[in-house]
């Protein structure tokens, strides 16, 4: 496995942990905090965010010192061509999110809802990105 | 449409300059083992630049690394 392919594991590892129990927590419906402005959901999600930032720092800390100099070579144009693929997935899912959290949610959600809906889109477009790499990398592996 | 696939002989050429490995090779051309396994393997197919740096590397025409096969297909009945 490519040190790229396990950088992008690791993404999607720390986007799990730390969004999934956020995303269901916030997820079973409007809370009491649903006006805005309310501090609590927002602490709520850099608490999620610091943990997603320390299981990435661990894990590239962990990566860096394992792997090899060789592996941790500057992109290559196979490296470039499936960046450009999974982030052209990507940006697709954001627009249709944010097409979706920006002009037909408003009409139907108020506050926390709507913050949350596009966090979720956000979220959801980092997913397809490291996803699509990932898949591009295992289709590619030779054995 | 003209179907058909590519293939190589980056294998064999890497026996006959030494047993050149995929790193080696790699670095002599700026791309990483894991892209040189991948285009040996058929999987990813390399930018016509960089196919011409691996034929310098091999001192051979570009021909003699990298193939075009020709599927045939079947003619349609119009």
């Amino acid at each position: 496995m490519s040190y790229r392919e396990k950088i992008a594991w690791l993404s999607l590892i720390a986007m799990a942990v730390a969004y999934g129990p956020y995303f269901m927590f916030v997820g079973r419906g409007p809370g009491p905090w649903e006006p805005l402005p309310h501090l609590h959901p927002l602490g709520l999600f850099a608490l999620v965010s610091m943990v997603r930032m320390l299981i990435l720092g661990a894990g590239y800390l962990y990566l860096r010192l394992g792997s090899p100099r060789e592996e941790r070579q500057p992109l290559d144009e196979r490296d470039r061509a499936i960046e450009h693929r999974s982030l052209s997935a990507a940006y697709y899912v954001l627009i249709a999110g944010m097409i979706l959290v920006g002009c037909f949610m408003p009409f139907s959600s108020t506050g926390w809802t709507i913050v949350n809906a596009a966090i979720f889109w956000i979220v959801a477009a980092e997913v397809i990105h490291y996803s699509v790499v990932v898949a591009s990398y295992r289709v590619q592996a030779s054995s | 449409m003209m179907q058909g696939s590519i293939s190589n002989r980056i294998r064999t050429l890497r026996f006959m300059n030494g047993e050149m490995s995929q790193a080696e090779l790699g670095q002599r051309i700026g791309l990483t083992r894991q892209t040189i396994a991948a285009i040996e393997a058929g999987k990813y197919s390399p930018s016509l630049e960089a196919a011409f740096r691996i034929a310098q590397v091999f001192k051979v025409p570009l021909g003699e690394v990298f193939q075009w096969d020709v599927e045939a297909t079947p003619l349609k009945a119009s």
